[in-house]
């Protein structure tokens, strides 16, 4: 009997002791379910709906797919997503060639690498905004420092930068790079110094050459943290907003409009609350895809441990 | 156990003492504190904080407070609207950009006027058309801007008789003078785009909406207009590219630096040009309307604030009274004196007062003022600018041909006219 008593209250204890973690928990759980699910949900509802707060006398109808269906008859949407497309694959492209060289230069310094290696972080630490004005500031026109160096060096027609569908994208993309390449670098340079020096020494010994000694160490060794950059920033550029809001506010027309932009536009600016959520809710999906992906990429131990 | 419900307790109180601050932070306002939203910064601050304190003592049961917003337009309306969707009853007095006014009207967040009996005989027309929504009054004008033909007087002997005439005079002050820009004016994609192609629209006898509220903005007529200002950048070569990247202030540089022949731009320009100090061309240019080509009329495009009522205002009398005492001619004047802003009532033109607050001729001001036309008066502005900002930008910068692009405008037009069922709505 007794026993079964202490038996009966230790389940007692636990379950009160587990109702007690569930308690504490409560807050926390509720603040997540408040910010993130919450809201996700409700703008998935809103996106049923015919909701725009200019039209009040509209009401808020439920009209299902309905935006949805105008978003993919759209075609400044899909304008958008082929931007949104053009400017990840550029600006992660580039990104990861400059970062890998930059994280290959500071990898064979001898001395003051930990100097380097701060100061090369500086474009990361400043604000996107500040950087896309600093840019578009040196591709003003006329008068910007960049137009006037292209005169001084003898070129007589200078692009108006912000006034062409394809010219714009070049400032865009440097001011992106400017500030990412640096990020990308730490990750490579963090991977660069794990890799065994002695493998070096050995393909030296069988006489490999430095383009070979790159392919075939530097390389293979180096794809997991090539694949985490390269995860990071396309995620990251497929949600970008600030440095075009800034820069070209997506024009010339709407050239260089991602999809990040023209949902702000609808949501915010024009207030079509019911559309704004679809566009919302279809950029989710799609980071949200992109993410999983990557999680099980990373997840793979062909990631952790590096191929021979 | 017993932890738990010590835990509990705690969360008890803690949800007690928020839900006393949520209902202190909600108690009411004094019924007599009027509130004013507006532009609050820098000299119409002062000014306003001037106007509101003399309205105080003349009426000493109210107090007028001036609640802060943000300077630049878009950043406004949207505050506006979160407020008047959520039925706020503050602000009671309103400043709108004349653009609004219909928006706002329709969604029945401001009061119609005329149960006010307004005295609206001295007004500029085209200003009361502007603040008029379904035949009823909503707004009353404060101030206005027209859009205005600035010339280089030391350049060229008069101003241009048509828009042909303006080409050449452009293009032999560049030659002559070499002064390397003819024409500048605000390109860039936003709201200033929209003004500087009504008047050229105007110039060649098109519209936007026609007097039924139909899309009209892909006729011949603007398909002229729109190719002509192509022209001047790319065949002509008298407006730079880099207009299409530039707004008011980049404009008025250019021209204050002697860069232009003409430029469009708004009359706050004005005193700023003749700052010696400041300006390469003080003392050297005149303003002329915009000229037109054959089949128009010379058009300014119609700016300007106005003010409105709260239709949540808990005291609609009193919010009227001081609306009526900004726009007391006296007030006005001041107001130009000191913010550099055009009385919208055109006796005050006449009077010897206002020359001397604005700098500016009174009978040439009146003349511009009086060929302004209201933008588009539609509850969808806002939308349908910015699609008609983007086909024009478009087009200007070659990626579409200004057929082409005011086609697909008129298209995207028609569709947001269709949705908020305005296309068959009187006006």
């Amino acid at each position: 009997m007794r026993r079964v008593t202490e038996i009966t209250g230790g389940r007692q204890m636990q379950r009160t002791e587990a109702r007690l973690g569930w308690a504490m928990a409560l807050p926390a759980l509720s603040v997540i379910a408040l910010v993130a699910i919450g809201p996700i949900l409700w703008a998935i509802w809103e996106s049923l709906h015919l909701h725009d707060l200019r039209m009040p006398w509209l009401g808020r109808r439920f009209i299902g797919a309905q935006n949805y269906i105008e978003a993919f008859s759209d075609s400044r949407f899909w304008d958008a997503i082929g931007h949104t497309v053009v400017f990840a694959a550029a600006s992660v492209t580039i990104e990861l060639v400059v970062g890998l060289a930059l994280a290959m230069a500071v990898d064979s310094m001898t001395r003051g690498r930990g100097v380097v290696r701060t100061a090369m972080l500086l474009p990361w630490a400043v604000p996107t905004v500040v950087v896309g004005l600093v840019w578009r500031f040196m591709f003003e026109t006329p008068g910007g420092l960049v137009n006037t160096i292209l005169v001084r060096a003898g070129v007589t027609a200078p692009p108006i930068w912000f006034a062409d569908p394809v010219a714009a994208w070049v400032p865009v993309i440097l001011a992106d790079v400017w500030k990412t390449a640096p990020f990308v670098a730490i990750l490579l340079l963090a991977g660069l110094q794990v890799i065994d020096t002695s493998l070096y020494e050995a393909a030296q010994i069988d006489g490999a050459s430095s383009w070979q000694q790159f392919t075939r160490i530097t390389l293979p060794l180096l794809r997991p943290a090539l694949l985490v950059a390269l995860i990071f920033r396309t995620v990251d550029a497929f949600r970008v907003f600030d440095v075009i809001y800034v820069m070209t506010g997506g024009g010339p027309g709407t050239a260089t409009e991602p999809i990040a932009l023209y949902t702000f536009s609808a949501l915010l600016e024009n207030l079509r609350f019911g559309f704004g959520s679809a566009l919302s809710v279809i950029i989710f999906t799609v980071t949200f895809v992109l993410a999983l992906v990557a999680i099980r990429l990373m997840g793979r131990r062909a990631l952790l441990e590096p191929m021979s | 156990m017993f932890v738990l419900r010590e835990f509990c307790r705690a969360c008890a109180y803690a949800l007690s003492a928020i839900a006393f601050v949520v209902i202190l932070g909600c108690s009411r306002r004094d019924p007599h504190v009027l509130t004013f939203a507006g532009s609050a910064v820098g000299k119409e601050g002062d000014a306003i904080r001037l106007q509101l304190d003399r309205f105080g003592k003349i009426h000493p049961d109210i107090r007028v407070e001036v609640q802060p917003t943000p300077d630049a337009a878009n950043h406004r309306h949207q505050l506006y609207l979160q407020w008047l969707n959520a039925r706020a009853a503050d602000p009671d007095v309103l400043q709108l950009d004349v653009v609004w006014t219909p928006e706002f009207a329709a969604a029945g967040w401001i009061l119609d006027l005329d149960r006010f009996h307004p005295q609206l005989e001295d007004f500029f027309p085209a200003t009361l058309t502007a603040n008029h929504w379904n035949g009823a009054l909503y707004a009353l004008p404060w101030f206005v801007d027209a859009g205005m033909l600035y010339w280089r007087a030391d350049v060229i002997a008069r101003p241009p008789a048509d828009v042909d005439d303006l080409r050449r005079l452009a293009a032999d002050g560049m030659r002559d003078h070499g002064i390397p820009f003819g024409f500048v004016w605000q390109g860039a994609r936003y709201e200033g785009l929209v003004t500087v192609f009504l008047e050229q629209l105007g110039a060649f006898g098109g519209e936007i909406l026609d007097d039924r509220g139909r899309v009209v903005v892909d006729s011949d007529r603007a398909v002229d207009a729109l190719t002509q200002m192509r022209d001047w950048i790319y065949t002509d070569g008298i407006v730079p590219a880099s207009v299409l990247t530039w707004q008011e202030e980049q404009v008025r540089l250019a021209f204050q630096n002697g860069q232009a022949v003409f430029m469009r731009n708004w009359p706050y320009a004005y005193s700023l040009l003749q700052d010696a100090a400041q300006s390469r061309v003080a003392g050297r240019f005149r303003v002329a309307p915009i000229p037109a080509a054959k089949g128009g009329s010379p058009t300014a495009a119609l700016g300007g604030s106005a003010l409105a009522i709260n239709a949540n205002s808990g005291d609609s009398a009193a919010a009227y009274a001081l609306i009526e005492y900004l726009l007391e001619p006296s007030q006005l004047l001041e107001r130009a004196r000191l913010v550099g802003e055009y009385p919208p009532r055109p006796t005050m033109y006449a009077t010897g007062g206002l020359g001397d607050a604005l700098q500016i001729d009174p009978a040439e001001a009146r003349r511009i003022i009086e060929d302004a036309v209201p933008r588009p008066v539609t509850p969808v502005y806002s939308e349908l600018s910015q699609i008609l900002q983007i086909a024009l930008h478009r087009a200007l910068t070659r990626q579409q041909e200004p057929r082409a692009a005011l086609q697909d405008a008129a298209a995207g037009m028609r569709k947001l006219l269709e949705r908020f069922e305005l296309d068959a709505a009187p006006r």
